[in-house]
């Protein structure tokens, strides 16, 4: 309100002080015979259609700048996720193996290839010691995390141990049953 | 039309400056905040694609066709085939390796269960709407190779020892 107030302040002095040239200019100097004429024409300073845009595409040009999930290494290492991962990665690790091992035994006769257990065996048992214990390792590890995370998704499943410090000490049981299993299978 | 002549640079100049200004703004907000608060490289390993709207904007999201073998029952086989799986793993260690029945019943579940967790990884990391065609490649390579695997199986339990004893052989070798 003070702001119109303010705004209408030099009008009404200039209708007070000069009523000639606040008649002057509230009528622009349009005659009535320049509008006969059609000599005058109105100025309008803003647009008030815009029939250069289409409005209903303001909202999908919005849709179109949603964000996007940030990619994983902005999140803080937890054992809840990382676990979760490690889950579904030795998952692929272990069925891979197996999808490849299986189709390579099935495909070894005709490209001439060993993969028998006894030719596979004989030439893991040729191995150093080292390279079995690693080999042993590489592949009881996500085996056992495999099993034991399994069981604890199980466990989700019925509607336990779903708190996040049930989830988080079960999480490190199993990377620590694991690391333990894992050493004495690889020792085995 | 001499008015018009005069507003239409006006008219022009703000439609551009309503189009350019969100971008005006993020590029200015993002460059500025990046060198500010980035002391690394930014790493984008997937930057996405333009985003696309099908159909207008106010369309609900399609509901899919709902079964209850694609919500509940296919969820308690895969569960049925965890827990299958639990005494079958445990059993080998307990007893040396398995009876040729139930290394086949090992096998078959460690194939369904598998190809239930390739499926589940394909529908997670290839969505059909951005990759249809490498979707339906990794589905078909998958049904291919689970087949595969299952005939290589039978072929290790019929005329080898079998996957546990197998593995055993080759653990103690």
């Amino acid at each position: 309100m003070f702001s119109q107030k303010l705004a209408q302040q030099p009008l009404r002095r200039l209708a007070v002080q000069q009523p000639y040239a606040m008649r002057w200019s509230m009528t622009n100097g349009v005659s009535p015979a320049s509008v006969a004429l059609g000599n005058n024409v109105q100025k309008r300073q803003a647009a008030t259609s815009s029939n250069t845009s289409d409005p209903t595409q303001i909202l999908a040009r919005q849709r179109k700048n949603r964000p996007v999930s940030p990619h994983l290494s902005i999140y803080r290492p937890q054992i809840t996720w990382i676990g979760s991962s490690a889950h579904r990665v030795t998952g692929i690790i272990l069925s891979g193996g197996l999808y490849l091992y299986s189709t390579a035994y099935l495909a070894a006769p005709v490209l001439g290839w060993h993969l028998e257990t006894a030719s596979v065996a004989a030439a893991f048992g040729a191995l150093p010691i080292v390279a079995k214990v690693g080999l042993k390792s590489l592949m009881a590890f996500p085996f056992v995390y495999h099993c034991m995370n399994g069981v604890r998704h199980l466990v989700w499943d019925l509607g336990r141990g779903i708190t996040n410090q049930q989830v988080i000490k079960s999480g490190w049981t199993v990377v620590g049953l694991s690391a333990l299993s894992t050493l004495v299978l690889a020792f085995l | 039309m001499a008015s018009i002549a005069r507003q239409s640079p006006l008219l022009r100049q703000s439609c551009l400056s309503a189009i350019r200004a969100p971008l005006v703004n993020r590029n200015a907000a993002g460059v500025s905040q990046m060198v500010a608060f980035h002391a690394s490289a930014k790493k984008q390993i997937l930057p996405p694609l333009p985003q696309s709207i099908q159909g207008t904007v106010n369309d609900p999201a399609p509901v899919p066709h709902t079964s209850p073998s694609h919500g509940s029952y296919h969820w308690s086989f895969e569960r049925l085939v965890c827990v299958g799986l639990v005494p079958l793993t445990i059993a080998p260690f307990a007893a040396g390796s398995l009876h040729p029945v139930t290394d086949a019943a090992l096998c078959s579940l460690l194939v369904l269960h598998s190809h239930i967790g390739f499926e589940a990884s394909i529908i997670d990391y290839f969505p059909k709407q951005r990759v249809p065609k490498t979707r339906a490649l990794c589905n078909w390579l998958l049904r291919l190779t689970t087949f595969t695997t299952a005939v290589g199986l039978y072929e290790l339990e019929t005329n080898d020892v079998g996957i546990t004893e197998g593995l055993r052989r080759i653990w103690k070798a």
